[in-house]
């Protein structure tokens, strides 16, 4: 990486740091914040998954495993809530793997249909397992984050909408650094050599099977994560949260963003998070925001926002160019 | 070294390839022709383990390695190349053939993720024996560029490359001389000759005939998935057997 770029990074972090001392002044512009933080962190380890040429429509199932899992754990069996954080993740990335041997299997139109039943049997087992999970009531009251104090530097209490920026902030750029790092890797160039052809891939020796699991098991995890995080910060669950279609919204998050690059699923998160957020007025026509978007989308930028700069640059060349050719 | 045991595959009463036994020796060039559709692709999805025998064995240096997964048997040591041009569009030359050498290369998981110096150092080793598996096909020069904007030969070669970027022991060939010009036939039946001088062995489909006669120690031909003729070009040549399935048969029997 050059200079340049790796400063231009750095800057563009710390202006991420100010920014909750920015909006402090609403609590509902800290919660977006918080959304924001989230959703990034679905689309990126949904983007992970897509690399290898696999779509999961049951993202969102995922999710709801860690958030149920740290919640039950910290309340019922008294776990401290950061252990629990960690194994919500666990158990996301540990049901990912069971179902990976028929999710590896398939393609396509099939897989899509398969991911899409596990989402939805996920949300329905927390549904009906009314004992643990509360029903379609739900749980309430999930302990918060404990306070983070080093004695005489730091102490964190997470008592206002402040300290959790600040947590997810830092959570999400943990995860995209350890995706990025997988994404530039050997390993992330043989997930997409296995998108582009899965014969040739096992020609030259790649087990298909086990390098789909993987990448499907890390991106459950950290699905599970930001189930967890999100059952903590909300302190309330219930299933209606994590059903099919917040699933087909980490996906649209993905498209619209643009899943070839990196950087487009990270994009596509935070857009799709605030622009819904402006007609919130209108609560039930938020998916015609999403559509219309998708559709923008997919007849006028394929390769998603994050390819927007580009086609901007390469019209603009035109112009100039047209202009010479008059002139 | 190859060897196969009555080996059949039936389609659906289609018998697409039926009861072949064939022996592969070391550094041994061997051909398989037959007109379309005699199942010659098939024979190598078989040996590959693209595909599953309904019937037979596949044995390679004494071990069975029937119906195993395609990786596997590329790990031991038996790769090919697709008719089509298969290749990873969206990577460069150089890029295509690198993935190609994780055989090669052997970067685990945790090392991959996390970057370790170990990494970095079969990483760069990965990228040297990349460049030199160019260098014998005559790529070198094309290492940077895009595989979808190569010409349909360099595409050929690079198909090759990528079947011996993971070191393998035999390298099955489906027609790697197909649309090229007399030019890149002459290129690539020499690169076939440098691959056998290099230690390995070669099966190879080509249905330019006199690409096939120049180089093959061996040959064997396939009509409607069965054996009709083998032995060296010289014979095959005079076969009346093989004449006939080529160029059909004078009176149309009953």
């Amino acid at each position: 990486m050059k200079l340049g770029k790796i400063s231009g990074y750095i800057v563009f972090v710390i202006i991420l740091f100010l920014l909750p001392i920015f909006l402090t002044s609403s609590e509902y512009y800290l919660h977006v914040f918080i959304l924001c933080g989230i959703n990034v962190i679905l689309a990126i380890s949904l983007r992970a998954i897509t690399t290898t040429g696999q779509i999961s429509l049951g993202h969102a199932g995922f999710m709801s495993i860690g958030a149920y899992t740290s919640a039950i754990l910290a309340m019922k069996a008294g776990v401290p809530v950061y252990g629990a954080l960690i194994l919500g993740a666990l158990a996301a990335m540990a049901v990912a793997a069971i179902i990976a041997f028929p999710i590896t299997r398939v393609r396509t139109v099939y897989l899509a249909m398969l991911t899409m039943f596990f989402g939805t049997l996920i949300s329905l087992i927390f549904t009906e397992w009314r004992g643990l999970t509360g029903g379609t009531s739900g749980l309430m009251g999930i302990p918060q984050l404990g306070t983070i104090s080093i004695p005489g530097l730091i102490n964190i209490e997470f008592a206002t909408k402040l300290p959790y920026s600040y947590f997810i902030l830092v959570l999400a750029l943990i995860v995209i650094l350890f995706l990025y790092a997988i994404d530039r890797s050997y390993l992330g160039m043989t997930f997409k050599s296995i998108a582009q052809d899965e014969f040739l891939a096992a020609s030259i020796g790649t087990n298909i099977a086990n390098h789909k699991a993987i990448i499907f098991c890390i991106g459950c995890f950290f699905a599970g994560l930001a189930g967890s995080f999100y059952a903590h910060y909300n302190s309330v669950l219930t299933p209606d949260t994590f059903g099919l279609f917040p699933s087909l919204y980490i996906m649209v998050y993905v498209i619209v963003g643009g899943g070839k690059r990196f950087a487009g699923a990270i994009i596509g998160a935070i857009v799709l998070t605030i622009l819904p957020e402006a007609f919130r007025v209108v609560k039930e026509y938020q998916p015609f925001v999403f559509v219309a978007v998708l559709f923008i989308v997919i007849f006028a930028l394929r390769g998603g926002l994050v390819t927007l700069p580009d086609v901007i640059k390469a019209q603009i060349k035109k112009i100039h160019r047209r202009k010479a050719e008059n002139a | 070294m190859l060897e196969t045991q009555e080996l059949t595959k039936h389609f659906k009463g289609l018998r697409a390839v039926n009861n072949i036994n064939l022996k592969v020796d070391e550094k041994e060039i061997v051909g398989v022709i037959g007109p379309n559709g005699s199942g010659k692709t098939t024979f190598f999805n078989l040996l590959t383990g693209f595909l599953k025998p309904t019937y037979g064995k596949v044995l390679f240096q004494g071990k069975d390695i029937t119906a195993k997964r395609p990786d596997t048997i590329a790990e031991l040591g038996v790769t090919r190349t697709f008719q089509l041009d298969r290749l990873f569009h969206d990577f460069t030359v150089l890029q295509n053939v690198a993935i190609a050498s994780r055989l090669h290369a052997r970067i685990g998981f945790w090392e991959s993720i996390f970057h370790t110096p170990q990494y970095h150092k079969k990483f760069e080793q990965t990228w040297d024996h990349a460049m030199k598996i160019l260098q014998f096909v005559g790529l070198a020069d094309k290492k940077d560029e895009l595989a979808r904007n190569l010409a349909h030969g360099h595409q050929k070669m690079l198909g090759v490359a990528i079947g011996l970027a993971a070191d393998p022991k035999i390298v099955l060939l489906d027609e790697p001389c197909a649309g090229m010009n007399p030019k890149e036939i002459d290129t690539a039946l020499e690169l076939i000759g440098k691959i056998r001088a290099s230690g390995k062995s070669v099966i190879l489909i080509e249905h330019n005939m006199k690409a096939i006669m120049n180089v093959c120690d061996r040959m064997i031909v396939l009509n409607f998935g069965t054996e009709i003729a083998r032995g060296t070009p010289d014979q095959i040549q005079n076969n009346k057997d093989v004449i006939q399935a080529y160029l059909g048969v004078e009176k149309h029997a009953a």
